[in-house]
């Protein structure tokens, strides 16, 4: 058996690529899977938690942590579906409208 | 063929009996056990007409086989009056007096717990499982009051299904008027049936909506809707009180059933009378509201601008009984004769009443002197006749706490048969005068317009020129034009002056004799006021009916559009020929069954006919009436006759009276009206009509002015004082929150980037922080 330890450790690592990659990266949907990878990294979390408490209440959560990921995968690619019919781009750094 | 449905009705009594009594459950079914369905399917039948009228508005078979709703209207109205006649005739063969009421509890309501405070201080239950329930009240007045209500409803229903749908002002919405009227008649059914003053207020204020709703029918006019917010807010300072009577009611008796307090009204002698003085006094506020009684009387006259049914209905026949109906079930609080458990040291209540009562008489017959709109001496007539009723009903009281048991059921007796003769006449009136309006308009319309189809045509909507179909001085001459009309409309205000032998005599002369009966030969010296006025009333209630009349059918034509009125239109006749008879007729035989004494003390009717013989009985209700034994009595009656028949209708004759035009003939009942009234000569009386007095009386003696500027002393400058309160402190602190964040975050936008990644980069910083912060100090 894998120790919780090795997949909390993975899902840290997940964690700050995931984070990265939403800092720097231009293109939305490139930050929509970021936030997919954070999101699993979190899920990673809780399955080591239950794997070392003994306890299904993780497991639970990462069940419904993927449904709402894949609802909110859905929901950020019609935003972007949105902005690009409207702007003819998805880079972030052209999406300023909250400062004007 | 259109009698058929309603016919059918009829039966409906004997197949609930068969079915739901020997069919269904095998025991024998009562007329009592349907009471609850006289009130229940008018309300029921009040959504159905309002939804399908407006689902299928305009259609051909909605307005032509069910009149846009009046014909279930008129079918609904002919149900709630077969099961009031059956049960009538339950009531009768029954044999239940004042004092064992026929009463049927259905079921409870809700129960609630009530708390209070206990000798140590302490809140505490002190009551538990108090129930409101919903039952049945029938005794001799309600039984009157229930036939009265559903026998005129259905009739002005019947008045309304001509009047309403062949005024083209009315087309495609007629359903409306049909869906609140039927609402109208099961506020007041109900009221009459409610076995406690909280179902009571129930109703009453169901009526007064629906009062609201159809004085406002025609609210595109400025005038109907100011009429009927002046009615709504008039009769709600009444009601306010009523609340207050009825919340000071709870308070003394713990309940508001009348089982309950009607059973021992004094409480073993343990009430605390100068509070139940005070809730009897508001509660009599609320029925000077809803009775249009000085000094809250402004409203009637305004809502003359409803439709004529509705003023038949609302204003003269139903619904302003329904105060009287309030003041008579005080009788138990008053009587003090070995009969009843009342409570001594109420007669200033009861004084109060009639003082009201002697005041509105007066001062309503002096303004309807002047008014030429035809409804509004009818509106100021029903003000006074019901003060009469006021003031006997304070007589009665006023005899009850004095011990006097006798005149006390003469007077109470009388006051309730007044209010019988008055609606029935007076609801006749109402309809006779619409028909007469109906056929200006109808005749105006046809001239003015060639041979303009009516119906069809769109520019006949509203006033298009001055010409008011109302107005007494364009009509004249009509007794030979409208017969029916105007041999309705003459017995009808025979009835209301109190011509001999005729409906309104016997209960007028039964008032005016106990009043001054209490005032001159009981010692009740405080009631010498409204025993003179209410006397002076009978002469000018003599004046204005007979120069409404005569203004109207006699001398010849005023105005082109008089000459060419015909009586053609279908379904106005049969409710006025009803109602004559009943007014001829019907006031006669009732006397002589002695309805007074059944109605003020449960005398069994005909139980002088019963004990003489018929012709006995006749002559001795007549000696009764027109030779009372006591010489001031007898005084006191023959001036009542002399100046109500002769001195009052005499001096209308003078002014207004004259002969129809050659060649029209009038009915021969009436004929000798106007040859009589031409024979007294003329007085000419313009220097009077243009005097200040009559001016005062035109301005209807400055109430509403006075109630103007009061309020715009009072209320408006309050007003006036919290909407400035409101904009600029309340408003003014929300919307300088809203306008200092505005500006805020409008100086915070400029130091940032738009960037989505920067703000996710600075939440997260944040979040960091907070992590090492917490780990700090955890």
């Amino acid at each position: 058996m894998i120790p919780p330890m090795y997949l909390a450790s993975l899902g840290a690592i997940l964690f700050c690529i995931g984070l990265m990659g939403v800092f720097t990266s231009k293109n939305g949907i490139i930050v929509l899977m970021c936030i997919e990878i954070m999101l699993n990294a979190v899920n990673l979390n809780f399955v080591a938690g239950a794997l070392h408490y003994g306890d299904v209440t993780g497991w639970v959560y990462t069940g419904i942590a993927i449904a709402i990921a894949a609802a909110e995968v859905a929901v950020g690619l019609a935003i972007f579906l949105a902005v690009f019919s409207s702007r003819e781009t998805i880079d972030l750094d052209e999406v300023t409208l909250l400062k004007h | 063929m259109r009698f058929l449905p309603i016919i059918g009705i009829f039966l409906l009594y004997p197949f609930l009996r068969i079915f739901l009594g020997e069919y269904m459950t095998g025991t024998p079914f009562t007329a009592l056990d349907s009471a609850f369905l006289i009130p229940l399917l008018p309300i029921a039948v009040f959504p159905v007409i309002a939804i399908v009228g407006q689902l299928s508005n305009g259609e051909g078979w909605w307005r032509d086989q069910f009149k846009e709703g009046g014909i279930i209207a008129l079918c609904t109205l002919a149900i709630s009056l077969s099961l009031t006649i059956w049960l009538a005739i339950e009531f009768f063969t029954k044999g239940a007096s004042f004092h064992e009421p026929l009463e049927w509890g259905l079921f409870n309501w809700f129960t609630f717990d009530t708390i209070g405070q206990n000798a140590a201080g302490d809140w505490v239950h002190i009551q538990v499982s108090n129930s409101i329930g919903v039952g049945i009240w029938i005794d001799n007045v309600s039984m009157m009051l229930l036939f009265v209500a559903s026998f005129l409803c259905f009739l002005i229903c019947w008045f309304s299904i001509g009047y309403m749908n062949t005024d083209p002002v009315n087309k495609d919405r007629n359903h409306r008027f049909y869906a609140e009227f039927v609402l109208f008649t099961a506020g007041m059914l109900g009221m009459v049936l409610a076995d406690s003053f909280l179902w009571l207020f129930i109703f009453w204020e169901i009526m007064g909506l629906c009062s609201y709703l159809l004085i406002g029918f025609y609210y595109e006019r400025p005038s109907a809707a100011y009429a009927a917010k002046k009615a709504f807010l008039t009769t709600r300072v009444g009601d306010i009180f009523l609340l207050i009577g009825l919340l000071m009611m709870y308070d003394i008796y713990g309940s508001l059933e009348f089982a309950v307090i009607f059973a021992d009204p004094s409480m073993g002698g343990s009430v605390d009378v100068s509070m139940l003085r005070w809730s009897l006094v508001m509660l009599f506020i609320g029925a000077v509201g809803k009775s249009a009684q000085f000094p809250l009387h402004v409203w009637l006259p305004d809502a003359m601008e409803g439709p004529t049914p509705v003023s038949a209905l609302i204003h003269a026949a139903t619904m302003v009984n329904a105060g009287l109906y309030l003041v008579a079930r005080f009788v138990p609080f008053f009587d003090v004769t070995s009969h009843g458990h009342g409570v001594e040291g109420l007669s200033d209540v009861a004084v109060l009443i009639a003082w009201i009562g002697g005041i509105t008489a007066f001062m309503a017959a002096l303004i309807a002197f002047v008014q030429n709109d035809i409804k509004k001496v009818l509106a100021y007539s029903t003000m006074s006749q019901l003060a009469y009723i006021f003031t006997g009903l304070g007589v009665a009281l006023w005899f009850y706490n004095h011990g006097e048991h006798h005149a006390a059921v003469i007077a109470f007796g009388a006051s309730m048969f007044h209010l019988f003769n008055h609606a029935m006449a007076k609801g006749m009136l109402f309809m006779a005068s619409g028909s007469v309006i109906h056929e200006m308009h109808h005749a105006h319309h046809h001239l003015a317009h060639g041979d303009g189809e009516d119906g069809d045509d769109s520019h006949d909507e509203g006033g298009h020129d001055d010409f008011d179909p109302q107005d007494m001085r364009n009509m004249g001459g009509l007794a030979g034009k409208m017969p029916i009309t105007a041999t309705a409309m003459a017995i009808g205000s025979a009835s209301i002056i109190g011509l001999p032998l005729i409906g309104g005599f016997w209960s007028k002369e039964g008032i005016v004799a106990e009043t001054w009966n209490a005032a001159a030969i009981h010692g009740g010296t405080e009631l010498l006021i409204p025993a003179f006025l209410i006397l002076l009333t009978a002469g000018m209630t003599g004046f204005y009916m007979t120069r409404m009349w005569m203004m109207t059918f006699a001398g010849k034509p005023k105005t082109e559009f008089a000459d060419h009125v015909e009586e053609q239109t279908h379904w106005i006749p049969t409710p006025l020929v009803t109602l004559s008879v009943i007014t001829l007729v019907g006031g006669f035989v009732l006397a002589i069954l002695g309805a007074t004494y059944w109605l003020g003390e449960a005398k069994a009717l005909g139980t002088l006919v019963h004990e003489h013989g018929i012709v006995l009985a006749i002559l001795e209700t007549l000696v009764h009436a027109f030779l009372p034994t006591d010489p001031f009595l007898f005084m006191v009656t023959w001036i009542t006759i002399t100046i109500s028949l002769i001195v009052g209708p005499a001096m209308a004759m003078r002014i207004h009276g004259g002969k129809l035009k050659d060649g029209d003939r009038a009915p021969q009942l009436i004929s000798w009206i106007p040859l009589l009234s031409s024979k007294f000569g003329r007085a000419n009386v313009d220097e009077l009509a243009n005097s200040g007095l009559a001016d005062a009386l035109h301005r209807r003696l400055y109430f509403d002015e006075i109630y103007e500027w009061a309020i715009a002393r009072t209320v408006i400058p309050l007003s006036q004082a919290l909407t400035w309160f409101d904009t600029k402190v309340i408003d003014g602190a929300i919307k300088g929150i809203e306008s200092g964040s505005q500006k805020i975050s409008r100086d915070v936008r400029k130091a940032t980037s738009g960037s989505a990644s920067d703000y996710i980069l600075v939440a997260v910083i944040g979040m960091f922080s907070i992590l090492i912060l917490l780990w700090g100090v955890i």
